[in-house]
């Protein structure tokens, strides 16, 4: 579904995204993961259309999407959840998940519609009428998925969505995201720090470190292995085990 | 079709004090001119609207689209001009001039929004002042526009319908009256529709909206442009009101400012707030005038307004309506 080959992604001098190759099939959970700057938001903003790679290919269903700008990528069938929380502070959260509805029709009542359903599956109906600054990150973390699942992606990709949430709530997200994975056939890519939920979820991961894919395979494995450890934990440490 | 009907005139997402207060609104404007009978007073009500007019077109972009546009003067002047000059040169009816009026200013606002939204905030607000300056600088200087001196258009005898020109300012006041609700049904059709949410999407988050599949840039042009063409609307209006127009009476900075000012002090992005803006501003404003006759020229005007907007802005951005909208939902509570 979606292949990345050779992404290079430099800002000036520095390469933060440095020669990414990877697959992604349909239907599958992928996570990534590495520690701080290893340039897994960089690789997102690449495919999401917010950064222009350098260099190197991203296929979508066989199209080259490299560079295309965000709304086009969102039409094509990718939405994404951004890191730092970008809830329109001005609109309701009906109003919010709305608007990512209105990404495939143009009819208010259908948006509407469409909007209040999802709302109603991430057990947001409450507070549809509400502005959203006030709500709990929680709820705030909900309305972004919600929002993104309404331009009715083919691909979502979530940008740590357990950040500051407690282990309740990050099951409580996971049990709605499968359910909707489930639902709507998403296939799911997605970056997280919170170890617990991206090992739960994901059925492979990638692992990056200082701008380099270092490992792929299985969650299990891969935290195991020796450059996975020593890129989180230090050179020492994996030597010692 | 239905639905585009409901979308137009109904109000039904709105609160039931909404619909009453606009409904005793609406009254108030169809007596008014019965009950207040001096030649100034019912001058102050027709200025009032039209000035609630300006603010619902210029809340376009300066509310729901959070852009601060200090040009929408010579969008007025674009409206006022062609209504005039196609008047006096070809005798076209008023009627037929408002569109064309629209057109012009519409399509001079598309021309320069490409460079205009390369600018952001206060770099945005500086440029569409300039740019309105040197329009006025430039019907000043040609002479096909009349220059300095200004257009004016002949005087007919009695009321007439095609030229719209009356004895009685009771014909100008339901004449602006109907602009208006035109104007004021298709802002509440426009912050429903599917473009209005665009609008408000790009003001709150740039982002965002793009993630959602939200063209960003060609958002803000269209709401430019049909800004524009709404301003034409009122400067038509003041062609014929007045019959007589010039560079410093259609296109000048305070006019653009003064619109502007109606928008955030009655509450922008709301549907109320222009109207609440212009029904503060505009008596202050004629007030102002009398008061200080010919030292306004000073800018002792400018002052009092400069005060408002700090206030504004300090304690509550959202404006008067803000306060009202709070209150209200304390409350209710």
């Amino acid at each position: 579904m979606l292949e990345v080959k050779n992404l290079v992604k430099a800002f000036g001098g520095l390469v933060a995204n440095g020669d990414i190759s990877f697959e992604l099939q349909e239907g599958e959970v992928l996570g990534l993961i590495g520690p701080n700057g290893a340039g897994k938001s960089t690789l997102f903003n690449c495919i999401a259309g917010y950064y222009k790679p350098t260099a190197g290919k991203i296929l979508f269903e066989g199209k080259d999407i490299a560079g295309w700008p965000p709304h086009l990528v969102t039409r094509e069938g990718i939405a994404r959840t951004f890191q730092g929380m970008k809830i329109m502070p001005n609109l309701t959260v009906e109003e919010n998940v709305m608007i990512g509805a209105f990404c495939r029709t143009n009819e208010r009542q259908v948006a509407k519609k469409e909007a209040r359903e999802i709302l109603n599956l991430m057990g947001l109906t409450e507070f549809g009428k509400e502005l959203p600054s006030g709500l709990p990150i929680s709820v705030q973390k909900r309305i972004e998925l919600a929002r993104a699942i309404a331009t009715k992606p083919k691909l979502l990709m979530l940008d740590e969505l357990a950040a500051g949430l407690n282990p309740l709530e990050t099951k409580e997200i996971i049990r709605t995201l499968q359910r909707f994975k489930e639902e709507r056939k998403l296939t799911l890519f997605l970056t997280e720090h919170v170890m617990e939920f991206i090992m739960t979820i994901s059925e492979r991961v990638i692992v990056m470190a200082a701008g380099k894919k270092i490992a792929e395979g299985r969650p299990e494995e891969v935290a195991r292995q020796d450059k996975v450890v020593e890129a989180y934990l230090g050179e020492r440490y994996a030597k010692g085990r | 079709m239905g639905q585009l009907l409901t979308d137009i005139f109904f109000f039904n997402d709105r609160p039931r004090f909404e619909r009453v207060g606009f409904l005793i609104f609406i009254l108030i404007i169809l007596i008014f001119p019965w009950i207040v009978t001096s030649a100034y007073g019912r001058a102050v009500a027709i200025k009032f609207l039209l000035f609630a007019l300006f603010g619902l077109g210029w809340n376009l972009i300066g509310g729901y689209g959070g852009q601060v546009d200090l040009g929408q003067a010579k969008n007025v002047g674009f409206g006022a001009y062609a209504t005039a000059l196609m008047i006096v040169w070809w005798k076209v009816p008023f009627w037929l001039t408002i569109i064309p009026g629209m057109i012009i200013a519409a399509a001079e606002s598309f021309a320069i929004a490409y460079p205009m939204f390369r600018l952001k905030g206060h770099y945005f607000a500086i440029a569409t002042l300039c740019v309105a300056l040197v329009w006025k600088e430039l019907f000043i200087f040609w002479d096909w526009t009349g220059g300095a001196r200004g257009v004016e258009i002949p005087i007919r005898s009695g009321a007439d319908f095609v030229y719209m020109q009356f004895n009685s300012p009771i014909y100008y006041h339901y004449f602006i009256f109907f602009l208006f609700l035109l104007q004021f049904f298709f802002m509440n059709w426009f912050r429903k529709s599917k473009l209005g949410y665009a609008v408000q999407a790009v003001r709150d988050n740039e982002e965002a909206a793009a993630s959602l599949g939200i063209n960003v840039y060609r958002t803000k042009v269209v709401n430019y442009t049909i800004t524009g063409g709404l301003g034409a609307l009122g400067g038509s209006f003041m062609a014929v009101y007045y019959l007589y127009i010039d560079p410093d009476a259609v296109m000048p900075l305070d006019l653009s400012i003064l619109i502007a000012m109606t928008v955030m002090v009655g509450g922008a992005g709301s549907i109320w707030g222009p109207i609440i803006g212009a029904a503060i501003l505009i008596p202050l404003d004629m007030y102002l005038g009398a008061w200080l006759g010919a030292q306004k020229r000073l800018g002792i005007d400018f002052m009092v307004y400069a005060v408002i907007m700090m206030v504004i802005a300090a304690k509550e951005p959202r404006g008067i309506w803000g306060i009202i909208e709070r209150k209200i939902k304390k409350e209710t509570r």
